[in-house]
């Protein structure tokens, strides 16, 4: 029987999560550098390189790297499972994925196909070497949340769309653009955002909504069949694309169905949440449904305009939605695994999570983050918006990396300086 | 039939109301909420020790693990009583940041806390002690708090 994932000493390392937590915001800066710096109706299309650089710069970079942190950490305490070796993988893990994006990106804006060949090897490397053992410690689960077959789900999507990444960044190494190509980068792109972005939101929100907010818990359909549905949706939704195109509206509407209802859902449930608390982060859960249903709308409605606002559908539901929860988790899990380290290691006169981040600075950084997007997303009308929005963007990194060190150096100095009366001497960690 | 799992699990949802009461009026007047959070420091205390005192002693025996997940719990409680002292002291001092920076790091705490046990220890507990779930119910039922 597998006791392990009750002990701290199997838990992953702070370091684990933290190495992601730390880098992410750091690609958000170079993405917003890049926008600074490219032209507004390149952006306007999914296809042109900037656009593809941009957005995984933010896709694996930022949200990506925040995900599999986040999962290293969150598999133990939701699921009970344990990732082998974690802390060897995970850190591989992530020194692939940086490498690889780096390489990506210099490969991408300088058509290097040596630097696109190693990419897709880093990049398929490091996401797989971490989701497949995750994968590994969920089949070993024995008890099955709604939470835990979500993540399931999710990770399983994760996979596919890694190996179609792999494989469109080997097209571009090999110079050779074929007419799979755009098919297989459409999906691609769809099943990111709602399979594995999508599902892994929904399926954390069944248990944590109602466990930190304490708001009323979700209904037994929802947790039962809404990510089967969607899987469904998706899967349906990829077949009618590649083999009856003029009935994928279909499958698109079905799968925004269930989209908007989270959204919706999530709304009421804050407003009926029994905890009085209104922090960043329950600001950024309410902004993640207001734009989850502009987005969701916006990808119908686009279905009629031969496709000219889907970068607008990607602002919305890809940095208003998916960027905003994971922003707002990063307010959470930081502190809390910082406070909680320290405390299992025994120092007891250590900062509450609320003062290791500056409120005001937080507040300034969720602000500034939206004025962004916002900016962004009328960047489409008015190419002049673009720069603002792009320099409120970086302000808004650079403060989210300032508000995760903040805690980081909180945990390093409280290490170092060892202050009297404590009892780590005692500790169960060390 | 008495089972062990949705006992446990109710009172912890118990305890997050009362939590969210405590934190409700707190928000309006610091001071008034003393006897809010003495009710759910008690209400706290007397789940820990339905565990501490009968269902994991019960299961060590059962299964054998002494030093295992059970004295993983009870660290943490230990950390939780802690946090619930200084809550108290945050009310004396007026303190209101100080309250709410302890009862977000204690919720925090308190949550993953509940789920590392709702998803693995009470699932093996109330597997391990079927037979006896009856008697562990009616003993928790009628535990009186040291």
């Amino acid at each position: 029987m597998d006791f392990n994932g009750l002990s701290i000493d199997q838990a992953p390392p702070i370091s684990g999560p933290l190495r992601f937590f730390i880098t992410a915001p750091l690609f958000g800066i170079m993405a917003g550098v890049m926008l600074l710096f490219s032209d507004s109706a390149s952006l306007m299309s999914r296809y042109s390189m900037d656009a593809i650089v941009i957005v995984h710069l933010i896709t694996i970079g930022l949200f990506g790297f925040i995900m599999l942190g986040a999962l290293t950490q969150m598999l133990s305490v939701l699921a009970g499972a344990n990732i082998p070796k974690v802390k060897l993988i995970s850190s591989l893990s992530h020194l692939f994925l940086l490498v690889g994006l780096v390489f990506m990106v210099f490969g991408l804006q300088e058509s290097n196909s040596i630097a696109l060949e190693f990419a897709s090897l880093f990049l398929g490397s490091g996401f797989l070497c971490l989701i497949l053992p995750m994968l590994y410690a969920i089949s070993r689960v024995q008890h099955f949340t709604a939470s835990v077959k979500g993540m399931r789900v999710s990770l399983l999507f994760a996979l596919m769309i890694v190996l179609m990444g792999v494989y469109l960044l080997y097209g571009y190494s090999q110079n050779n653009i074929t007419e799979l190509h755009a098919i297989v980068a459409n999906i691609h792109s769809v099943w990111a955002v709602f399979g594995f972005a999508g599902v892994l939101i929904i399926g954390v929100a069944f248990q944590v909504l109602p466990m930190f907010y304490v708001a009323p818990r979700f209904k037994q359909f929802c947790k039962k069949r809404v990510v089967l549905l969607i899987s469904t949706g998706l899967f349906i939704w990829m077949f009618l694309s590649l083999y009856a195109e003029e009935y994928a509206l279909y499958a698109k509407l079905w799968i925004v169905t269930f989209f908007w209802a989270f959204a919706t859902t999530v709304w009421i449930k804050f407003n009926k949440r029994k905890r009085p608390i209104s922090d960043v982060t329950v600001w950024y859960w309410r902004a993640a449904s207001i734009f989850l249903t502009l987005g969701s709308f916006l990808w119908i409605f686009d279905e009629f305009f031969k496709h000219q606002y889907i970068v607008m559908v990607g602002i919305l539901i890809g940095g208003g939605f998916i960027l905003s929860i994971m922003l707002g988790m990063l307010y959470k899990i930081v502190p809390f695994l910082v406070w909680f380290h320290l405390n299992a290691e025994g120092y007891m006169t250590i900062p509450t999570m609320n003062e290791m981040i500056n409120k005001n600075l937080s507040r300034a950084q969720f602000v500034l983050f939206i004025a962004a997007l916002i900016g962004f997303v009328f960047a489409f009308y008015m190419p002049m918006v673009l720069f603002p929005s792009a320099v409120a963007f970086i302000v808004s990194m650079m403060l989210l990396e300032y508000n995760v060190l903040a805690p980081v150096w909180i945990y390093i100095q409280t290490k170092k300086r060892k202050p009297d009366f404590d009892m780590s001497s005692f500790s169960m960690t060390n | 039939m008495s089972n062990i799992k949705e006992y446990l699990t109710n009172d912890h949802r118990r305890c997050d109301d009362v939590f969210a009461k405590m934190e409700d009026k707190a928000n309006n007047k610091l001071s008034d909420a003393k006897e809010l959070t003495l009710e759910f420091i008690a209400d706290m205390e007397r789940h820990f020790q339905r565990e501490e005192r009968i269902v994991f002693p019960e299961f060590e025996t059962k299964t054998g693990m002494i030093n295992g997940p059970t004295e993983m719990m009870r660290q943490e409680h230990s950390q939780m009583r802690n946090l619930m002292q200084q809550l108290l002291g945050a009310i004396e001092n007026d303190d209101k940041d100080k309250f709410f920076g302890l009862s977000e790091t204690l919720m925090i705490l308190l949550q993953q806390h509940n789920m590392k046990e709702e998803q693995m220890l009470y699932t093996m507990a109330q597997q391990h002690l079927s037979a006896e779930a009856q008697r562990i119910v009616e003993m928790m039922d009628s535990l009186v708090v040291e």
